[in-house]
């Protein structure tokens, strides 16, 4: 059986869209495991019916794995989970009325739920968070340098990072890279070439643009929830 | 022009006193401090004085730091508990120690002074906790400098001295599933940068007992390690007469201090 993950966020307490995406994977074909890489709460909507339902899934549902994202620790830091700093940077970037739109659109009671989830998951040699192994609030892109992903890579020694945070979906593959390295010390010199084997980057996109990833083929395939995938990617046929 | 690197006093006056004494003497003016002119020694306030005189530009260490707002490293910064313990009774005792005066000065060190295409910190610009080590992946540590936005990076932190030069480098991407179809490919051309660790003054773990520091022209770009005798027995005699633990002294005359590193010194204490 073909092993896929389906990586999914910015939900942002939107119900009817996770409901719509769980009702692609059930037509999609082989074994799927669902990640929901944060963002599952926001500001614009109440968030407690999508949060009731990731922590319930109904008995159809496929088990959703989750990790916090931006909007979380937002409201954690906001709620006192961080000791005593307080969501600043929202507050200045976005203004004291979203600071209390999110605080209400979520529910005190799964906030415990919220301060439990992990920063990130390793998977095989794949690293699955929102924003980048250096912080939750980093957005990598394609225009990111490359040696500030190969960085990012490095710190979580992976060969594979799916990122959320930049809401794009793009799949960049550092195919090669070469660097001379000399040191000179009390005990003399040495030197080291150092080669980077085949890793890459990928965006999964935000709310109904989700990624399905082939494990088997390295494959990703951006899909728009409700919507047919397209042809052009190889690997896995018509859904 | 030459300039002089000193970094990781920790409370040695002797020592600090023998290198300042080897940069007058080579006709240097222009020194730069990379921090921690506190923890492990018995001096704190009497080498944060001098360097105060002598206004020295220094940036804030981790001890500095630590003992100005409370430890924030975890046990992760210690070979063993046993270490830790003796990390945890110098920094109380440097803390009960040092005036009122020399902890504001500490408390309002900078985190990195930049002098045109130099960046001086005292771990890495990511952390003050954050070793730079000579052998790590050499792109993690390229990308440390560049990102920073300097050509030559002046860290300590280790205790061991060292220039790392860094060249020659690329990296091929290729942009799979983009939109138009056609698949991208590009490489990128990476510059040569260098990184240079000035060792440390009062506290050395590059398995010997002098005292270490870098002098940097920049006209040339030439970096030479300095290694500077100072009177040990003195040192020693002060940290036993001060109460400190009698390992920091044995470890200071046999030049054992390299057997204070953390297992993984590669690992960024997240606290």
């Amino acid at each position: 059986m073909i092993e896929r993950w389906a990586l999914v966020s910015g939900l942002k307490g939107d119900l009817d869209t996770y409901e719509l995406i769980q009702k692609d994977l059930k037509k999609t074909p082989g074994n799927i495991t669902l990640f929901v890489l944060g963002d599952m709460i926001g500001p614009e909507k109440n968030c407690n019916r999508l949060l009731h339902r990731l922590i319930n899934p109904k008995s159809n549902d496929l088990q959703p794995w989750c990790i916090y994202g931006w909007w979380e620790e937002q409201i954690l830091l906001e709620s006192g989970y961080r000791g005593d700093q307080r969501a600043e940077a929202l507050r200045i970037n976005k203004g004291e009325e979203v600071v209390k739109s999110l605080t209400n659109a979520v529910d005190k009671s799964f906030l415990d739920w919220i301060a439990a989830l992990q920063f990130g998951f390793v998977e095989l040699d794949c690293g699955l968070i929102h924003g980048s192994s250096k912080d939750v609030g980093e957005n990598l892109t394609l225009d990111t340098p490359p040696l500030t992903l190969l960085d990012r890579l490095t710190r979580l020694q992976v060969n594979r990072l799916f990122t959320a945070r930049s809401k794009q979906q793009f799949h960049l593959e550092l195919t090669e890279g070469i660097v001379n390295s000399e040191v000179e010390d009390l005990n003399g010199n040495r030197k080291k070439e150092q080669k980077v084997p085949q890793k890459a980057v990928i965006g999964i996109g935000a709310g109904k643009n989700y990624t399905l990833y082939d494990v088997g083929t390295d494959n990703t395939q951006f899909v728009q929830a409700g919507y047919k995938t397209e042809k052009r990617i190889k690997g896995f046929g018509r859904l | 022009m030459n300039q002089a690197v000193i970094s990781c006093l920790h409370a040695n006056l002797p020592a600090v006193e023998a290198v300042l004494k080897d940069i007058e003497l080579q006709g240097i003016t222009n020194i730069t401090c990379l921090g921690d002119l506190v923890g492990y020694g018995p001096q704190p306030n009497e080498v944060i004085e001098l360097i105060r005189d002598k206004e020295i530009p220094t940036c804030q260490g981790c001890w500095d730091e630590d003992v100005v707002d409370g430890l924030d490293a975890c046990d992760c910064s210690y070979p063993s508990q046993l270490a830790e313990k003796r990390g945890h009774f110098a920094h109380q005792w440097t803390t009960d120690k040092l005036t009122t005066e020399n902890k504001d000065y500490l408390a309002n060190l900078p985190y990195s002074i930049r002098k045109d295409k130099c960046l001086f910190v005292h771990g890495s610009p990511n952390s003050q906790h954050e070793y730079l080590l000579p052998d790590m992946d050499a792109f993690a540590a390229l990308e440390r400098v560049e990102n920073a936005r300097a050509e030559i990076l002046f860290c300590g932190h280790t205790h061991q001295p060292y220039i790392r030069e860094l060249a020659d480098g690329s990296i091929a991407v290729k942009i799979k599933n983009s939109v138009p179809k056609d698949t991208q490919e590009k490489e990128i051309q990476l510059p040569m940068r260098r990184i240079v660790n000035a060792g440390s003054v009062g506290e050395p773990r590059h398995g010997g007992t002098k005292a270490t520091y870098v002098v940097h022209n920049d006209v040339t770009n030439e970096v030479k390690i300095r290694e500077v005798e100072y009177d040990i027995e003195l040192t020693c005699k002060a940290i036993i007469d001060a109460g400190l633990p009698p390992i920091f002294a044995w470890r200071l005359k046999n030049g054992f201090e390299f057997a204070e590193q953390a297992e993984d010194a590669s690992h960024v204490c997240e606290r």
